[in-house]
């Protein structure tokens, strides 16, 4: 009996392309978009040298060391400047039109026009009190040792690096993997539409289909689990290709230990299927409104775990704790991400606890919705 | 106006599903832009928003102080116990954005001029840590010149000088247009997402309309009424005009209600022709998928590969300047990275001269062009489908 059920479940599955679509080429799909909008975000930042201006006067042409310290600033490919030596009304002209970021003044101190506070305002800025500091070195050395001068300007050139990265763990922190594995996360959720089907062809009150299974010599709890099981193989399978995909294709890392990510995407998967059925037994409204309760859900699950936006997934962990252990998509996420990130097992043992609790509740409160149902008329 | 009547029904049978998506969108642009807004603006300011570390120090020295006291013109401290786990957690919830230690010995081998580094670690792509890596890098680099040029110089003489040396500083001068422009930041997301939601809707919307219309039976019936073609195709794009239009109307006007205060200049005037241009070009863009799609089941799905696709490649998800140029050669061929373009641009005048205008204009008539060109196509298969 398992045999046939399994078998003619899974045909009628797999001819269902609206749910294969949304199950796996959906997630396929955005994983695609995601690494063509993030790719860029690990090669470091992309700097693009500041358009200046400064103010071509007496003061400038004395001051020999700012200007051969701009000079050096604004030779080369990886230049910080674009500078353009002018006059003052031209300068300011620049300005307005938003052509220069802002204009150097040499006085004293050496003074700073611009128009606005950004990034490239607060670089400039960084440029130039550096050079000042250094300077104010540079003199009350001298005043010590004047015969270091030369010495000096050679040692000037040679900046040192005097921090390391080390990571806290064997990893590498990496912001973007949070967007891959909340994606994961909502693969596995969107097992829901898979457990919805199931519910709808078993509840003989929901559909034809339904009734005309009820009627048949079949144990209903048999009949329920083995066609589950068709779903669950499905869905395994997709979830499996889309690992492949990220992994293989996309080259998402994982970390080392596969064994454990391979059984996190076991129990989402359980999870999104269970989820699935639970919402379809417990609701007892047209398919639309079973879907958009399902979407809604999955979305906003995925929307909190940090899927759209990554820093949601820690203002919630910081303001509001509780909502990230009730939310299975961010469960899931977590659970990924300490894999990957963490040597201890502590943090992932917490999130797959979590979701164990959420499978019982689910599959619970289907069998206890579903079983005995007896229908006097449909 | 038979024919406009009708469409007028058919869109307001689908009100339920358009007004889950207008509301779903809303929220999310509304949690997002200003989200998003808030991080640029703290990002932006001179008197940059201190971040949050852990000062590690396996030994202490008066050049060790100096540094800290350094730091603190950067960052807060925090006190974290030396332990692995602590120090993962708080790196993993931001209680701290940056953990310094520096190891045993560092300033003894500092004082002799060697060649010694302190270990960070850190969450990535933080602004703010390269604030504190540029202090570090100073401080020491500074005092790397007097160890090698003062023989024998003493910690604390040392910090004396680095203390006073530091305190040089730019002076800058802000001119006072300043805050006008780092006011449409706001307005700049909200518009960017908008393309996202009006897009959505109005394909959603347009495909429902046209599924009804261009059922063959229906369309028998219709051709053989006494109402001539053109007039039935006059009042169909008349009701699918309207319809464009109070969509875009009604995401402008939450715009506007959510963000009263900055709302009334010509920069959002300027923003919202942008964005009826682009609303034209996504009920092109409808027009289009209308003709294609034949069943009821693919209209999610097509709207959301199509929105979701163009959203993520022309920045509206992902801000234009963090794409890599690859992706960004192929999105200049959709409206939507034009529209975002066209955003960004109006988000920074300051002047509404004509050359200040004119590449605003121009991203305007690309969207444009893209719509009589959607436009056209849809018209050929429209043709060619006719009566199949």
């Amino acid at each position: 009996m398992f045999a046939h059920i399994f078998v003619n479940r899974l045909k009628c599955l797999l001819r269902d392309r609206e749910t294969i679509f949304w199950t796996m080429m959906f997630p396929l799909l955005l994983a695609v978009f995601f690494n063509l909008a993030l790719s860029n975000l690990n090669n470091g930042e992309i700097f693009k040298a500041i358009d200046i201006a400064v103010v071509d006067d007496n003061n400038y042409q004395y001051d020999q060391y700012f200007k051969v310290a701009l000079d050096e600033a604004s030779k080369g490919d990886d230049r910080l400047f674009n500078l353009t030596v002018t006059s003052k009304d031209n300068a300011e002209k620049l300005l307005n039109e938003n052509k220069i970021a802002g204009y150097i003044v040499v006085e004293e101190p050496i003074k700073l026009v611009v128009n606005k506070s950004g990034m490239n305002q607060a670089i400039i800025k960084s440029f130039i009190d550096n050079y000042m500091q250094t300077v104010s070195s540079i003199n009350s050395i001298l005043l010590k040792n004047p015969a270091a001068q030369q010495e000096l300007i050679s040692s000037l050139s040679e900046r040192q690096q005097y921090v390391k990265e080390v990571s806290g763990t064997n990893a590498e922190p990496n912001n973007i993997l949070n967007y891959f594995y909340s994606l994961i996360a909502m693969a596995c959720i969107y097992g829901c539409f898979f457990g919805m089907r199931e519910v709808t062809d078993i509840q003989a009150d929901i559909s034809p289909l339904a009734a005309r299974v009820n009627i048949s010599p079949v144990h209903k709890l048999k009949a329920f689990i083995y066609s589950i099981c068709a779903s669950l193989v499905i869905h395994l399978f997709e979830i499996f290709i889309l690992l492949m995909f990220l992994r293989f294709v996309l080259y998402v890392d994982f970390g080392p230990k596969t064994g454990y990510v391979l059984l996190t995407a076991f129990l989402g998967s359980v999870m999104g299927i269970s989820f699935g059925a639970f919402v379809s037994a417990i609701v007892k409204k047209s398919e639309n409104i079973k879907i958009a309760v399902l979407i809604g859900v999955s979305m906003t699950g995925s929307f909190l775990a940090g899927m759209m936006y990554q820093n949601m997934k820690y203002t919630i962990a910081q303001n509001a704790p509780v909502l990230s252990y009730l939310n299975p998509v961010n469960l899931l996420t977590d659970a990924f991400y300490s894999l990957y990130y963490y040597d201890t097992f502590s943090r992932y043992a917490l999130n797959m606890g979590f979701l164990c609790i959420f499978i019982v509740i689910f599959s619970l409160g289907t069998y206890l919705i579903i079983r005995r149902r007896k229908y006097a008329s449909l | 106006m038979q024919v406009f009547k009708l469409c007028l029904k058919v869109l307001k049978k689908n009100i339920p599903t358009m007004l889950i998506y207008i509301v779903v969108f809303l929220v999310v642009s509304l949690i997002m832009s200003s989200a998003l807004s808030k991080e640029m603006q703290a990002d932006t300011l001179f008197a940059q928003k201190k971040s949050n570390m852990a000062f590690i120090s396996e030994e202490s020295s008066p050049l060790i102080d100096g540094l800290k006291q350094e730091l603190s013109k950067v960052a807060n401290f925090v006190e974290l116990p030396d332990e692995k786990e602590a120090l993962q957690d708080a790196l993993y919830f931001r209680s701290v954005s940056y953990i310094l230690r520096i190891p045993e010995g560092f300033t003894e081998s500092f004082m002799k001029g060697e060649n010694v580094r302190l270990k960070k670690t850190t969450v990535p792509n933080s602004y703010s840590n390269t604030y504190i890596d540029l202090s570090i890098n100073k401080y020491l680099n500074n005092a790397r010149l007097y160890v090698r040029h003062i023989e024998n110089i003493s910690q604390e003489s040392l910090v004396q000088h680095l203390k006073s040396d530091l305190s040089v500083n730019t002076s800058v001068e802000l001119k006072n247009k300043s805050d006008k422009v780092g006011k449409h930041i706001y307005a700049n997301y909200f518009f960017n997402y908008m393309s996202y939601s009006l897009l959505s809707v109005l394909i959603l919307g347009m495909t429902a309309l046209m599924l009804v219309f261009y059922n063959n039976d229906l369309r028998r019936r219709n051709a053989c009424s006494p109402l001539s073609a053109r007039s039935i195709n006059l009042q169909f794009i008349l009701a699918s005009l309207l319809f464009t239009v109070i969509t875009w109307m009604i995401m402008v006007a939450f715009c506007i209600l959510y963000n009263w205060k900055n709302s009334f200049n010509l920069n959002t005037v300027y923003f919202m022709i942008n964005s009826l241009v682009f609303a034209f070009c996504g009920a092109s863009i409808s027009f289009l998928i209308g003709n294609l799609v034949k069943s009821a089941n693919a209209i999610s799905a097509v709207t959301n590969v199509v929105t979701l696709g163009l959203c993520f490649i022309s920045g509206v998800f992902v801000p234009l300047e963090l794409l890599g140029d690859s992706v960004l050669k192929v999105a200049s061929f959709t409206p939507t990275y034009w529209f975002v373009t066209g955003n960004n641009r109006i988000a920074k005048l300051a002047q509404f001269n004509h050359s200040d205008i004119e590449p605003v204009l121009s991203c305007m008539l690309i969207q444009l062009g893209f719509a009589l060109a959607f436009f056209a196509v849809a018209l050929v298969i429209n043709k060619k489908r006719r009566f199949q």
